[in-house]
């Protein structure tokens, strides 16, 4: 069977490397885009966590109903940190829309230590977690995502006494707030799940 | 719940890592990535990288080191040393540091932490502070802790965190490189006063200095050189220590 071919969006801020180097090493054939149409012949699609809500809609925001009736369509797509939470409608963080996927909007999180910023628990009995010997995963963020339909949410988190939705899925799209690919051999294994969970659904 | 970090930091100088580490097994002791993956290996929440090359050729280098350690590495990277201007922000992030550390430039240019939060991002600046005591409080110093600035340690740290900084990087110029244990008072002062994470550094000489800094202050996170480098114990010694004496950890 050909390998698995991921397209990672790359919004023109930050650095790829760690996600891209992950997906190789899971067995993917990654290719980095900055023509956003690619995504939309795209065999399974990455939204990288670098970079603000507006800046990283920008490029997507052309393409932004093409996008999402692809996801819409089944096609596996997993977005980080901001690459998840551009899948929401909007967010606090800017003014830009969202690709709309996930029904709600993207929220402050309500601590005093803002960013949420080191390893933390992520309780889910999703697939994805299969082979996860320890839930502790890397976060960095001041914003969350909170959907409108509870069901969207499939992990959760807990930061100075109040928890928060951290992990999602829609169609067969998943959402991280945590970075598996800084997230050393837990953030592997997700990632490991993931492409094979991508390789089964194309 | 949030765990503590536990950072080891490397000295790197002209892309070698600097300090006689001694770790079986490895064969070149100075590659700073085979180094920071054995650190992760071990358990570390991140690495950092202090670069104290004095020339532009050696910043090539080093950079050429984080984008071969980024590759490798699956735990956060910070690079700091030397890191003058927005534009040395942007080519260290771009050979793939997850964050930068600046210090000397904030406290000549404080619109640089404003310019580079605004441009990459505030989780991916670090303002480091180095602070000195005298007199009865404590004062920002540069240079190695030779200069003083006149800059109060606290008001400096809410200033920062005000221009844009997204952690702080604390270190305590009187108890580094004595391994008599982090300064307690000021770290814990500098973590009250500010809503960003802090970091605490200077003074760890084993494994009881880590576990005092964590039940004593709020920092969230401690940085240590020599307890690892010199192989007096390991990150995953260090954190099992921890845990026994209910500090959480990953």
């Amino acid at each position: 069977m050909m390998a698995l071919r991921v397209t990672i969006s790359d919004y023109g801020v930050g650095n790829l490397y760690s996600i891209r180097r992950s997906l190789e090493m899971c067995g993917a054939e990654v290719e980095v885009v900055t023509d956003m149409s690619r995504l939309l012949d795209a065999e399974c699609i990455v939204f990288p966590g670098v970079g603000a809500f507006d800046r990283t809609m920008e490029r997507l925001l052309p393409y932004r109903d093409g996008i999402r009736e692809r996801l819409e369509a089944g096609v596996p797509a997993l977005g980080v940190c901001i690459g998840m939470q551009i899948l929401f409608d909007g967010s606090e963080e800017g003014s830009s829309p969202g690709l709309g996927l996930i029904g709600g909007d993207v929220v402050g999180l309500r601590c005093r230590v803002r960013p949420h910023m080191g390893w933390n628990r992520v309780s889910s009995a999703d697939p994805l977690f299969d082979g996860v010997s320890d839930d502790h995963f890397y976060f960095v963020h001041s914003f969350h995502g909170s959907p409108t339909d509870p069901s969207a949410t499939i992990g959760t988190t807990e930061y100075e006494g109040t928890e928060f939705p951290s992990f999602f899925r829609v169609h067969n799209t998943y959402g991280t707030q945590f970075h598996p690919e800084k997230s050393s051999v837990s953030g592997r294994t997700v990632l490991e799940n993931f492409i094979s969970f991508a390789e089964a659904e194309r | 719940m949030l765990t503590k970090r536990i950072i080891p930091c490397l000295d790197v100088k002209d892309g070698k890592v600097v300090k006689g580490i001694n770790f079986v097994g490895l064969r070149d002791v100075g590659n700073p990535p085979d180094l920071a993956m054995e650190y992760e290996r071990q358990g570390a929440d991140e690495i950092t990288f202090l670069d104290i090359s004095a020339s532009l050729e050696a910043r090539q280098t080093m950079l050429n080191a984080v984008s071969e350690t980024a590759s490798k590495l699956f735990v956060p990277l910070t690079v700091g040393g030397g890191i003058r201007t927005a534009q040395d922000m942007r080519d260290a992030l771009n050979a793939g540091a997850d964050k930068v550390s600046i210090n000397s430039a904030a406290v000549t240019n404080p619109d640089m932490i404003t310019e580079c939060a605004d441009s990459f991002g505030k989780q991916c600046v670090v303002v480091a502070i180095d602070g000195k005591r005298k007199g009865d409080k404590w004062e920002v110093v540069t240079h190695g802790g030779t200069r003083f600035t006149g800059l109060d340690v606290v008001e400096w740290a809410q200033r920062v965190q005000d221009l844009g900084a997204g952690e702080i990087l604390f270190t305590s110029m009187d108890a580094d490189g004595v391994k008599t244990g982090y300064d307690i008072e000021i770290t814990g002062a500098v973590a009250d006063a500010v809503d960003i994470p802090v970091i605490a550094s200077g003074g760890c000489g084993s494994m009881e200095h880590i576990y005092e800094v964590f039940a004593q202050t709020d920092v969230s996170a401690a940085l240590a050189a020599s307890i690892f480098h010199y192989n007096e114990c390991t990150v995953g010694g260090v954190k099992q220590y921890l845990r026994d004496r209910g500090i959480n950890v990953r």
